[in-house]
């Protein structure tokens, strides 16, 4: 199981403002689906406007990307550099 | 190599990697050869001029080109009527949501004029005099309208609004009056009251900062073609030609096939480059004169009048204390300036402000507030020297309280695996204790000062960005080996990936070849910004690499006939991977290149990746200042600067960065500023007026170069770009105090505000 948590904004957009939920995925496409299947529209606001910190270190939200056995899955806002 | 230079850490050693070799863009550099946005030039090209707003704000009643078109050698006059509307849409959220509603607003005004220099028509002509003659030929009514230049007085409720019905986003219930706040953040962990509580000493202090120029060398140019069939050719000086051809494509109404983009030199960018100015404008004129090239560049007024400077602010900071030096809270309060237009770098002010600390207890609100001022653009870490500012100085209070030294007091508290961020995920790589420890056991941090001088310290964050980046290699016939990336080459990313890719391949360094190429020619590579080229593009070369060899190895297999799993490759040749494959002569790149054709034609490889796992960059700094009581000049005496660089590719670049960014730092803190007169108009729009350090007035600046390698890229590479001009305006705010016995909390530390702050007794 990997344990997934929100930022409160984001969770008070579009979770009701719960901030942690717990799915099996192996990958993030998994957790995407998990989370679109809950609630039905989030695996797309997920994909265009949020990074992922998976045990803390940053990625691109990206289907591929390996979610290795009680990882801890952080969304937080897309970050840009200069 | 920079004699002051102190690897840490002798990390893995490697043939190529890590040495020094002579940049591969170096001659036609230094020879004045190389081609920058404004060089080329096309048969029947033709000249194109913006005509700009001489009001800070305004109503645009009318505009009336029709004297400007009759003029002779005109071919071509534009309003923003030229250009489709967009919808008004956020795009992805907070710091990056994009606009388009604003972006084409900001590229050629609509209803109203937001800032001087404001686009409001452009002309293209046959010669750039008549073009000009021409735009001053164009009749603009204006009603004129109050202007706000400074972040508080534009968030006051009586002040003049931007857009009339601009709501604040970000709090709940939405406010029900329109004001300048475009967006409210707020981040926390833990309990700062608790926090607060614990601490034996709390200090606050509130500060302002100016808003600062990119100052790149070289003022924004391309050149555009724009075809009857739809077709648009762009040669342009940008950080990202795949942005530029995203943006102009989304601008004009364009699909992503029907523009190419050809990359031309850049002479500094800093993150204002990665927006766009100019491309869709010179794209319509050459549209509308007929499909002739167009070439538009700006003037070194219209940069700093028309172009973004990063944001100035007004901020708040309190931290808490315990005798022992322990951080028990960090609060802040960051009002960011984002120009005319939504979007200043005040999320990032937020996230990086006290990143890094190990501190349970944070929490940071931000504000977005347009005035009237041109669009802020990324800079340099965006918005984490700012707030660092901020942050770094009530430390420095901090421990002058507790009678702590100030370095101590930051070791005592850094950031390591596992601390907590604001944003909420922890803290996933090290580098950060070491990079302290490097700082302080330089022999200058405790060398005596003499009269009149002060010692500052700070440290700095900055995320830096993975992403995606495209990659292609091909072995020519010859052995010689050409890599070819869509990332723009500013600090120096050809050599580091000819480095890489000689690395890799085991092959002379001097057989690759890195070039920078087309939209066409490459797959999508996002921008050369966020320190990301060196760890991301790397990995898109190093994979390319990968699967070339893969290939070779094939080859060697079909030469020799045996399985193609019977080969391995190592130094450079392909060899038999046991005795039971047969007794075969280790074969070259070049003995096998040389069997191209008979091997199945030519010999390439490509890669497109999305990687992840960055590690972000950490700066610690020190400088040593003496201040003039007399005149308030501060002169720099020493600035050591260190920086975790996971593992320099190219050191000699990476010193570069390092002291680049401090340059930069150093203005920023010293001298640079918008000034703006009562009319709202900008008063130094030059490099007279608008002062950036000069080689004269810096010391030569010690690098320390921290090798803790980042594990997920293949030779351990972090960004290096942005971290290092974070600490400089605090560190060097803290020697300045140190030096006069008071506190400064606003940039620039000029020598007018010094005078003003040693008269107050």
């Amino acid at each position: 199981m990997a344990r997934i948590v929100f930022t409160s904004g984001f969770a008070r957009r579009y979770t009701s403002g719960v901030r942690e939920f717990e799915v099996e995925a192996k990958n993030l496409r998994g957790v995407l689906k998990a989370m679109d299947e809950m609630f039905p529209g989030l695996g797309e606001h997920l994909e265009e406007e949020t990074t992922v910190a998976i045990n803390g270190e940053l990625h691109e939200t990206g289907y591929f990307q390996p979610v290795p056995p009680g990882a801890e899955v952080f969304f937080i806002p897309k970050i840009e550099g200069g | 190599m920079n004699d002051s230079t102190i690897v840490t850490e002798s990390t893995k050693r490697y043939k190529w990697v890590g040495t020094r070799p002579i940049r591969p863009d170096g001659v036609p550099k230094v020879t004045g050869r190389a081609l920058y946005g404004a060089d080329l030039k096309l048969p029947g090209m033709i000249f194109g001029k913006i005509l700009r707003s001489p009001h800070a704000h305004a109503r645009i009643k009318s505009i009336d080109t029709s004297a400007a078109e009759k003029l002779t050698g005109v071919k071509a006059v534009i309003t923003s009527k030229d250009l489709p509307e967009q919808k008004f849409d956020y795009i992805g959220p907070e710091r990056v949501a994009v606009n388009f509603w604003h972006v084409t607003r900001n590229i050629m005004a609509r209803e109203k004029v937001l800032y001087e220099g404001h686009a409001v028509a452009a002309v293209a002509a046959v010669s750039a005099s008549i073009a000009e003659e021409a735009a001053s030929l164009i009749k603009v009514e204006y009603e004129v309208l109050p202007h706000v230049i400074d972040v508080d007085e534009a968030m006051a409720p009586d002040a003049p609004l931007l857009f009339e019905d601009m709501i604040t986003r970000g709090i709940e219930p939405a406010p029900t009056k329109p004001s300048n706040i475009s967006k409210k953040l707020e981040f926390a962990i833990g309990d700062v009251a608790k926090g607060f509580a614990e601490a034996d000493v709390v200090i606050e202090e509130t500060f302002k900062t100016a808003a600062v120029h990119q100052a790149y060398i070289e003022p924004h140019a391309c050149v555009a073609k724009a075809e009857a069939d739809g077709q648009i050719e762009i040669w342009s000086s940008s950080q990202g030609h795949f942005a530029m051809r995203a943006l102009t494509a989304q601008i004009l109404g364009s699909r992503l096939g029907d523009i190419r983009v050809t990359p031309a030199e850049i002479g500094g960018g800093f993150g204002g480059k990665t927006v766009t100015y100019l491309e869709p404008v010179a794209a319509t004129l050459s549209k509308k004169s007929g499909g002739l090239p167009v070439r538009l560049q700006m003037t070194r007024e219209e940069v700093f009048r028309a172009s973004g400077p990063t944001s100035g602010s007004s901020m708040w900071v309190k931290i808490g204390v315990k005798k022992d030096g322990t951080i028990t809270a960090m609060d802040g309060l960051y009002k960011f300036q984002a120009g005319a237009f939504p979007g200043s770098p005040v999320m990032n002010g937020c996230l990086c402000g006290f990143a890094s600390y190990d501190v349970p207890n944070q929490h940071a609100i931000g504000y977005d507030v347009v005035s009237n001022r041109p669009k802020a653009a990324a800079y340099r870490a965006p918005g984490s020297p700012i707030s660092g500012f901020a942050v770094e100085t009530v430390l420095d209070m901090c421990a002058k309280a507790i009678g702590m030294d100030p370095l101590e007091m930051r070791m005592k508290n850094v950031a390591k695996i596992g601390s907590p961020t604001i944003a909420g995920p922890k803290h996933a790589h090290a580098g950060f204790a070491e990079t302290l420890q490097a700082l302080y056991n330089h022999p200058a941090w405790k060398a005596p000062l003499g009269l009149n001088q002060g010692r500052g310290v700070a440290c700095g964050y900055w995320f830096n960005a993975g992403g995606e980046s495209g990659a292609t290699m091909q072995v020519n016939a010859d052995g010689t080996v050409l890599v070819a990336t869509g990332s723009p080459d500013i600090g120096g990313s050809r050599a580091s990936m000819a480095l890489m890719a000689a690395e890799t391949l085991g092959v002379d360094y001097n057989m690759v070849r890195a070039t920078v190429v087309d939209t066409g020619s490459v797959g999508y590579t996002h921008v050369t910004g966020g320190s990301r080229v060196t760890f991301a593009t790397g990995i898109a070369v190093v994979t390319a690499t990968q699967n070339v060899i893969k290939d070779l190895c094939r080859r060697a297999a079909m030469i020799w006939d045996v399985d193609p799993e019977g080969v391995v490759w190592e130094d450079g040749h392909a060899k038999p991977a046991g005795a039971n494959v047969g007794d075969f002569k280790p074969l070259s790149l070049r003995e096998i290149a040389a069997k191209a054709a008979a091997t199945g034609g030519p010999i390439t490889g490509s890669a497109g990746v999305n990687p992840g796992g960055q590690a972000p960059g950490f700066s610690a700094q020190f400088f040593d200042v003496e201040v003039d009581p007399e005149t308030g000049h501060v002169q720099i005496l020493r600035a050591v600067v260190a920086q975790d660089v996971g593992k320099a590719i190219h050191p000699s670049y990476v010193e570069g960065q390092m002291q680049g960014g401090v340059v930069q730092g150093i203005g920023w803190a010293l001298n640079e500023e918008y000034i703006y007169n009562a009319k709202g108009q900008l008063d130094n729009p030059g490099f007279l007026d608008y002062r950036c350090p000069v080689a004269s007035d810096l010391p030569m600046i010690d690098t320390i170069l921290v090798e803790v390698p980042n594990p997920v890229h293949p030779y351990g590479a972090k960004g290096v770009g942005e971290a290092n001009i974070c600490p400089p305006m605090a560190a060097i705010g803290n020697a300045i105090t140190q030096a006069i016995g008071k506190r400064m909390t606003s940039l620039p530390m000029s020598p007018p505000r010094i005078l003003e702050t040693l008269s107050k007794g």
